[in-house]
């Protein structure tokens, strides 16, 4: 398990040497930062002392040998804009990030289990039949426009929640739910469909027979190892939200979090802010997926982690 | 028996999220109390310090809080002393002379004089501050004390519009380097003072009970909220969260409970391909027809909702200096346009726009509509859409000039030299035409002290420019501000926010 675990890690930090590798190389190479930060009107010659300032003018080997060393103390380098350390700036922001991903994820889990599950015990009933439209719906909507409409909602017309930026649990309602919804979606339908399969098993007629109580072979044999597939979900609905969603439903929002920073980040070309997030970001992948790893031998002894 | 359990058991998730919904609707905030507003701005301010970033944000923060030596009408048309106790002074060529206002204090008491301004220039100038206004200032060379409250300003060679720089560049105090943290807790001689920023949420200003100037603030304290997205900006204005919003579009202006819109200096523009060369666009008579074929009324009124004044052929508002009232607006004529096309020998020749999307008000619509009006004339006419960084790498890109390339270009220093050095002038940056003339013009312009005289340089240069049609202009937008109903405030041709010019109702 150790050694598993460690072997992961090794794996996962490898990840994310290539993913800074790709990062400083394609935010290079994709436009030059200096033409979007400078006011259009600046002469060439403030255009080329800027660039020298901020060592772009540099061959991009060097500026990678640097920022490797840097990296190795510590040391993630200043923002473009902000002239403050980019660890620092991204450090501000992910608690926001975590509260908004971690209450969408689990959200989505409370409502979407017991969802699935209860649409698995009679397939083709009305359960089920609303569930899976719903889920559809979830599935379909893009969470920009889900936001929107929820906000128009309850925050226009209803006046019950505040329609954006983070303050007490209110704040937290409206995004948690936008990042929830098309998650839910996902989530039941893999729910619903391996509790069937577990349901049509020979140990759950065997329970039954044993006159176990129904609830007792549903909720806690079956549901137990229907949970496998609904737990890898999960995690990956994780990581979506933590590496991709949260920059939509940050930003409709106006929830200060990474993935917020990151849109900034983008509109103002600061490169080494972005270089920095999604390093961050690569890493708390890469510890999630270990993470499912181990969880899944917690849920079901019999897998092996080799 | 089953099926009981499983309702019940939704019917109790159900009533879990309800009861935390409502819950939480009492911790919900309800609109600004008397004494206070909240203002929703696109973004974060990439930091206080006055006098380093290009940041729209940043200027809306610290606008209130920094002063300038020069002020400016609402209308963008005059310039009058503010910091400066009167209009500058030539004293030689390169340099012009400020009297300072006396008796004016930064909000830690220290005293706003020569060593201020010495100090602000020095700051804006420094390589290691690596200023991205350095755009604005143009010829700034320097500034050096001549006694306590005189100074003069120091530029490159002859500069005509230093007073109008000095509209833009803030004061700091002398001694900002010794104040702590002085980018997070900015510290001006204006009507505001700086209380809080939590990052990624809000900054707090409060008024300055000793403000030197006029109006006095009224408005005790104003929060700014950073929030990018324009319509949760118009749904926060509604639910009654803000009471000032800074991006509103011309669709959304019925949903504001109150819309205030005025002139901005901001003017959308297809810059033409008129050098020598085999493109369809080196023919003026197809650079002509392109004018004609744009129907610039249906523009401002359909597309922009009437938020929006036909260009005057001129890439300049009428308060910018170097108007030229006698210049018109191409009329909308696409018989004419035809019939210039055909002449030209152009039907069927292909022309390729270059564009971006979502970076200036309806963009898309503007370049997808001029094509189709192109098309209908009879070009062949293919548009390409970049991402920003690489239709950047395209605008400026001198060697391979696009056939066309459309652009915005907004005027800040109210003033032709700008927009004129940058797109106009053949070795501007963003300049499609080889017309030596025209440079001739603009280069003397540039130093030409005369104001009759200037004023007919750039008149030429407009005339020139109409004629040769080395641009499609299109229209002169509006900035659109929305407000709760109890606000009372006049925006300003530059969009700049001077919070001691905001007053609340009742």
């Amino acid at each position: 398990m150790g050694r598993f675990a460690i072997g992961r890690i090794v794996q996962g930090l490898v990840v994310v040497f290539c993913v800074t590798v790709v990062v400083f190389v394609t935010t290079r190479l994709v436009g030059d930062p200096v033409k979007v930060m400078l006011p259009f009107e600046s002469t060439p010659e403030q255009r080329a002392a800027f660039r020298h300032q901020i060592g772009f003018d540099r061959p991009i080997l060097t500026q990678f040998r640097e920022y490797i060393e840097n990296l190795a103390q510590g040391d993630f380098g200043n923002s473009l804009l902000q002239d403050r350390p980019t660890i620092r700036i991204v450090l501000e922001h992910l608690p926001a990030t975590f509260e908004l991903v971690f209450a969408g994820i689990a959200l989505a889990v409370l409502i979407a289990v017991p969802l699935g599950v209860i649409a698995a015990l009679r397939p083709g009933g009305v359960v089920d039949r609303v569930s899976v439209f719903l889920s559809l719906i979830g599935l379909s909507v893009p969470q920009f426009f889900l936001g929107i409409l929820l906000i128009l909602f309850f925050a226009v017309e209803l006046q019950w929640l505040p329609a954006s930026g983070k303050g007490g649990l209110d704040h937290l309602i409206l995004p948690a739910l936008t990042l929830a919804l098309p998650a839910v979606g996902r989530l039941a339908m893999i729910a619903r469909s391996s509790m069937i399969d577990e349901l049509g098993n020979a140990y759950v007629q065997t329970a039954k027979a044993k006159g176990i109580p129904h609830w007792r072979v549903v909720g806690i044999h079956a549901l137990r190892n229907a949970f496998i597939p609904v737990l890898t979900l999960t995690g990956w609905e994780l990581i979506r939200a933590l590496a991709g969603y949260s920059v939509v439903v940050e930003t409709v929002f106006a929830w200060p979090g990474v993935g917020y920073l990151a849109y900034q980040a983008i509109q103002d070309q600061d490169l080494f802010l972005l270089q920095t997030i999604v390093l961050v970001i690569a890493v708390l992948v890469v510890f999630v997926n270990v993470g499912i790893d181990i969880l899944y031998r917690a849920v079901d002894p019999r897998i092996k982690l080799a | 028996m089953r099926s009981h359990r499983a309702v019940a058991f939704v019917v109790g998730m159900i009533a879990v999220l309800a009861a935390a919904m409502l819950a939480a609707t009492s911790f919900a905030g309800s609109s600004a109390s008397s004494g206070s507003v909240t203002i929703a701005i696109g973004g974060e301010p990439s930091t206080l310090d006055p006098l380093v970033r290009d940041d729209g944000n940043e200027r809306a923060v610290t606008q209130s809080i920094f002063e300038t030596l020069m002020g400016r009408t609402a209308d963008g048309k005059s310039l009058y002393p503010k910091l400066a106790i009167a209009a500058p002074k030539r004293v030689a060529p390169s340099a012009w002379r400020f009297k300072l206002r006396p008796g004016v204090k930064f909000t830690d008491g220290e005293p706003f004089n020569a060593d201020s301004v010495v100090a602000s220039v020095k700051h804006v100038l420094d390589p290691k501050a690596n200023s991205e206004q350095v755009g604005y200032l143009g010829s700034l060379k320097g500034a050096k004390k001549v006694n306590n409250l005189t100074v003069d300003i120091l530029t490159k060679g002859t500069d005509p519009i230093l007073p109008s720089r000095m509209y833009w560049l803030r004061m700091i105090p002398a001694k900002w380097q010794s104040i702590s943290d002085f980018a997070s807790k900015p510290v001006g001689t204006g009507p505001y003072v700086f209380s809080e920023w939590s990052r990624g949420d809000h900054i707090t200003l409060t008024a300055n009970p000793s403000y030197w100037g006029s109006p006095k603030p009224t408005i005790q304290s104003v929060t700014y909220k950073f929030v990018p997205e324009g319509s949760t900006q118009v749904a926060g204005l509604a639910a009654g969260n803000f009471n000032l919003i800074t991006n509103l579009i011309p669709e959304d202006a019925k949903r504001a409970p109150k819309a205030i819109a005025v002139r901005s200096t901001e003017h959308p523009i297809f810059i033409l391909n008129a050098r020598p060369g085999p493109q369809t666009t080196a023919n003026t008579k197809v650079r002509q027809a392109m004018n004609y074929a744009l129907d610039k009324n249906a523009i401002a009124s359909k597309l922009f909702l009437g938020y929006a004044t036909v260009d005057a052929g001129q890439l300049l508002s009428p308060s910018a200096f170097g108007f030229d009232p006698k210049t018109k607006a191409y009329p909308y004529d696409v018989a004419k346009a035809k019939q210039l096309v055909q002449q030209a020998g152009a039907t069927g020749k292909k022309v390729s726009i270059v564009g971006e999307s979502g970076r200036w008000l309806k963009d898309r619509e503007l370049i997808e509509l001029a094509a189709q009006s192109w098309r209908s004339i009879g070009l062949d006419v293919d548009v390409k859409f970049y991402a920003f960084p690489q239709y950047l790498n395209r605008l400026f890109d001198q060697k391979n000039r696009p056939d066309v390339v459309f652009v915005s270009s907004s005027n800040e220093l109210y003033d032709a030299d700008r927009p004129f050095t940058t797109y106009y002038e053949l070795s501007g940056i963003g300049a499609s035409n080889s017309d030596k003339q025209l440079q001739t013009w603009i280069d003397k312009a540039r130093t030409e002290l005369n104001v009759n005289k200037r004023a007919a340089l750039y008149h030429a240069a407009v005339n020139k420019a109409r004629q040769q049609a080395y641009f499609a202009w299109l229209v002169n937008y509006e900035g659109l501000w929305g407000m709760s109903k109890n606000v009372q405030w006049q925006p300003r041709s530059d969009g700049f926010i001077f919070l001691n010019t905001m007053k609340l109702a009742g």
